[in-house]
């Protein structure tokens, strides 16, 4: 199968890449394997500050998030502009609150604050006074926190609808099948899948934690690795909770979305059951990520969990890869670090500029693939 | 009946109650059947009657979302309306009356009905301990249906009480009101019960949830007075209420039947039952090879169709329910023989056209399931002593693919002798003589059902038809998202919001699926659907919270 440009992986990144190229005219095509929940599994919210939980999980990393903050302001910023060009999304943007539970937790965040701050967020300490004029509903416990006004949320399902509208409307062509590998063939390169062969004149890789083993054959060896974790939903109530609620410690996110229903999540850990099905919800897990988020907001005791769901996330080295790999220079990479559905858009926007030679590489070194060459 | 002498209030009216009664029942006795109102300002009732479907919602005591179906009433209980969006600063958290009961039985049998009961007491006979979860606090499930206001009404009733008293006297522990909400690997079970967490950590288990209805979904069913033929049984079998003055019928099969003979002699009016499947004089054959299976069973069916004729209540068969419309307070119901249309005005349409299992336990345990085209249901995998693909997990009963009660009774001995010798309890036993009887009962099941029109749908309904009720998506947004993204129930489910409402698609999933390969070809099989997940039911944070504190050390 035939198109100038391939997409692999139709996530929120790959949507988006294609968008942009196929507003540049190109014929654009999206291979997506559809599985494993690896799509359209995430639950909306926009990070920008540091997040305590991969701060404590993958520290080696840390230096790399904190050297992208800038790029998660912007990504949040993308967003708005997306909301605003292709939305309404339920888009949000009232700002993340990191709660802290005791002093030690309140030292850590006004030192995550300065740090911030430095690289362009708008943060600001609030103490338990403050954070009771605007979230009252908020445990006893809690003594104080750390405001991002950069963040938000949105409401994904809406936004991945109308984006994949956006993409129909412009005739990108949307196949189902799994990709394994990249090879070069005599008149050029060719993305092998399952049920076909796919050639273009360039590839863009926006397969997240599958990305790895795409490009392995090329000799770039990208750690991506799939990080199953679940989420967990509510029923509706009247719309209360403006902030995203994460903790200083603690691994949570806690959101009401516009129709009232509260997602709790925040990367609990769920059961990986290889690639055919999609993972499992751990009863630690469940248990845990709920009755943390509970005590952190005690007046949501009175609703019902009605549903979850498991999705992978994606971490590397927790900067995000963008720009053309060395060892071959037709294909793209356009992986976001953590955060991946809050980075995606901005990430694809970038890609793209790559692919369409709009963005010189100088300015994304931070970001090239060529870090990774084995 | 028995004078009112106890109220509670619903939307600050006074409401009369007998002891024993479920909310739903007393509200229904008051003439009240508008519960909830919905997002999109719609009014919901009863519609299951066995918590099933999340519609008949109320706010009880200022906590919201309770089941009225599900939820005894109470004298001097605040009752309201159930806003769609209730008032996190007001809504009242359930603070658990208990700590936690943590309960390592031999073997768990989930469900006290007809299978589960039989289940349990020849687990106990040899040896085994034996714990019986049931959600309901009255047990025997919904063939059997127990009153839980008077005496037994009839010999099914008695019959039910007896095998009932059989287990509790063979020492089975029987635990009513618990929601199971979580299933996990290695035989972990979390439930609800009366507000407080209940974790179980059996040995092994039997499965024995049995089933639910297959409505008929058409434009109108979700109006108030709209419920299941087993809901408006429950109203009369457990709380002597009768769903309506004038009551029809839809839909297909032998309950339809009962249920409407049951009530006339309680004295409603039955003014129609509309029943798909043809006359049986128009298909000698397959009645006559059904009185030869069962001639007791046909008999009765047979005493059933003079009696509801005797009482006036006209069964038209070759006839499907077209639209239910609110006619002021009544509902005008038109049905179709697909020559001509007849309307007729009831206030209480009652719907059954077959029944799925539930199969949410089974399933999330990963037990292998095939797909059933002629029900239109997933049957588990078992062997012949009813062990699932799961070590240590047994199905029984209707839960598996429908069998009917006789053949649930018989896999409940089955399993129950099977599943206590695998622990160690009593050695080598005959179960030939169950065997051949369970042959009988699934044979005269298919051939009963033959007579019936229960083939699985997919749903000509106009584009503005409701196919979630949760969610309120409609035929219109289904169709679109097939078109735009046909892949797989879940894909659908992500853009149009299908199954993603409180009942967690216990209606529309099926149908999702069932559209989903007419639209790619694909055949049905146990991964069309949506994907097993905890909560198997909602369950309050505040009980999460619970059996989080119950098990933090020790998971």
């Amino acid at each position: 199968m035939d198109s100038d440009l391939l997409v692999i992986g139709g996530g929120i990144t790959g949507m988006m890449a294609a968008l942009h190229l196929a507003e540049a005219g190109a014929r654009v095509r999206i291979v997506d394997a559809g599985e494993n929940a690896g799509t359209w599994a995430n639950a909306g919210s926009l990070h920008v500050q540091m997040q305590s939980r991969f701060m404590r999980l993958y520290p080696d990393q840390v230096p790399a998030v904190e050297a992208s903050l800038p790029l998660y302001k912007a990504a949040a910023e993308e967003w708005v502009r997306l909301d605003a060009l292709y939305g309404p999304f339920e888009l949000v943007r009232k700002g993340g609150l990191m709660l802290a539970e005791g002093a030690e937790q309140l030292r850590f965040l006004e030192g995550k604050a300065r740090r911030e701050e430095a690289r362009g967020l708008s943060v600001e300490m609030l103490d338990r006074a403050a954070l009771d004029g605007i979230a009252p509903w908020l445990g006893p416990q809690i003594l104080g926190a750390e405001l991002c006004r950069d963040e938000g949320k949105l409401n994904p399902l809406m936004a991945n609808a109308r984006l994949l509208a956006e993409l129909d409307r412009r005739g990108v062509a949307r196949v189902q099948d799994r990709i394994i590998g990249l090879e070069q063939q005599t008149n050029g390169l060719v993305a092998v899948g399952r049920a076909a062969v796919y050639r273009a004149d360039q590839i863009i890789i926006a397969s997240a934690w599958g990305a790895g083993d795409i490009v392995r054959g090329l000799g770039v060896d990208i750690p991506t690795k799939a990080e199953p974790l679940h989420m967990n939903i509510t029923e509706a109530a009247a719309v209360s909770i403006g902030h995203l609620i994460q903790h200083a410690e603690r691994s949570i996110t806690l959101k009401q979305l516009g129709q009232g229903q509260i997602v709790i999540g925040g990367g609990w850990p769920a059961q990986d059951r290889g690639r055919e099905t999609p993972p499992a919800v751990l009863a630690g897990s469940f248990l845990g990520n709920v009755a943390l988020a509970a005590r952190l907001v005690p007046q949501i005791g009175g609703l019902r969990v009605i549903r979850t769901w498991a999705g992978m996330n994606t971490t590397a080295d927790g900067a995000s890869t963008i720009g053309r790999l060395p060892q071959a220079s037709r294909v793209v990479m356009a992986l976001p670090g953590d955060a991946g559905y809050t980075l995606g858009p901005l990430v694809a926007k970038m890609a793209a500029a790559v692919t369409l030679g709009a963005m010189p590489e100088a300015d994304m070194v931070r970001y090239t693939p060529a870090r990774f060459a084995a | 009946m028995t004078q009112a002498a106890e109220h509670f209030t619903f939307d600050g009216h006074s409401v009369p109650l007998r002891a024993g009664q479920s909310l739903a029942a007393a509200l229904t006795d008051a003439g009240l059947r508008r519960f909830r109102q919905t997002a999109k300002g719609a009014a919901r009732g009863v519609f299951c009657g066995m918590g099933v479907c999340q519609d008949c919602l109320v706010t009880v005591d200022g906590v919201p979302n309770r089941r009225a179906c599900m939820t005894a009433a109470a004298p001097g209980q605040q009752v309201l309306t159930q806003n769609p969006f209730p008032d996190l600063a007001t809504a009242k958290v359930p603070l658990a009356a208990h700590p936690a009961r943590v309960i390592a039985p031999d073997l768990l049998v989930v469900g006290g009905g007809a299978g589960g009961l039989s289940a349990a007491i020849a687990a106990r006979a040899a040896g085994a301990s034996v714990v019986i979860l049931d959600e309901r606090k009255v047990g025997g499930g919904q063939y059997f249906k127990q009153s839980a206001v008077s005496a037994p009404l009839d010999a099914q009733q008695a019959a039910g009480a007896e095998l009932l008293a059989q287990a509790l006297a063979a020492g089975a522990k029987l635990i009513g009101e618990v929601e199971i909400w979580g299933a996990f690997d290695g035989l972990l079970f979390l439930a609800e019960h009366k507000g407080a967490a209940l974790v179980a950590r059996p040995r092994a288990a039997i499965i024995a949830t049995g089933a639910y209805e297959r409505p008929e979904i058409r434009p109108g069913w979700t109006l108030p007075g709209v419920m299941t033929t087993g809901a408006a049984q429950t109203l009369w079998r457990s709380y002597r209420t009768l769903p309506g003055k004038r009551v029809a019928i839809v839909g297909s099969g032998p309950l339809n039947l009962q249920v409407g003979r049951e009530l006339a002699l309680g004295g409603a009016e039955v003014v129609m039952i509309a029943e798909r499947g043809p006359a049986p004089w128009l298909r000698p054959l397959a009645s006559a090879v059904l009185a030869f299976a069962d001639p007791g069973l046909v008999l009765s069916g047979l005493r059933m169709l003079s009696d509801l004729r005797k009482r006036g209540a006209p069964v038209r068969h070759g006839t499907r329910l077209d639209r239910i419309d609110a006619e002021g307070s009544a509902l005008r119901v038109t049905v179709t023989d697909g020559a001509k249309t007849t309307a007729v005005t009831a206030d209480a349409v009652l719907m059954n056209a077959g029944f799925d299992p539930q199969n949410e336990i089974l399933r999330l345990l990963g037990a292998r399931a095939n797909y059933d085209p002629a029900f239109g249901h997933l049957r588990v995998v078992r062997d012949e002593r009813c062990a699932t693909s799961v070590p240590g997990l047994y199905a029984v009963g209707d839960c598996a693919g429908l069998g009917g009660a006789p053949a649930a009774m018989a896999e409940g001995r089955i399993a129950g002798r099977a599943a206590a010798a695998e622990l160690g309890f009593g050695d080598g036993y005959d179960v030939f003589a169950d065997q051949r009887q369970l042959r009988r009962h699934r044979r005269f099941q298919r051939q009963l059902w033959a007579l019936h029109d229960v083939a699985p749908r997919l749903p000509e309904v106009p584009d503005d038809t409701l196919i979630c009720r949760c969610e309120e998506i409609d035929a219109g947004q289904i169709r679109q998202g097939l078109g735009e993204r046909p892949g797989h129930a879940g894909t659908l489910k992500r853009a149009t919001r299908v199954g993603m409402g409180r009942c967690q698609g216990r209606y529309c999933g099926l149908v999702a699926a069932r559209l989903v390969a007419a639209a790619t070809g694909m055949p049905v099989d146990e991964r069309s659907y949506f994907a097993p997940r905890v909560p198997i039911k909602p369950v309050a944070i505040s009980s999460i919270l619970a059996a989080e504190e119950a098990l933090k050390d020790g998971l």
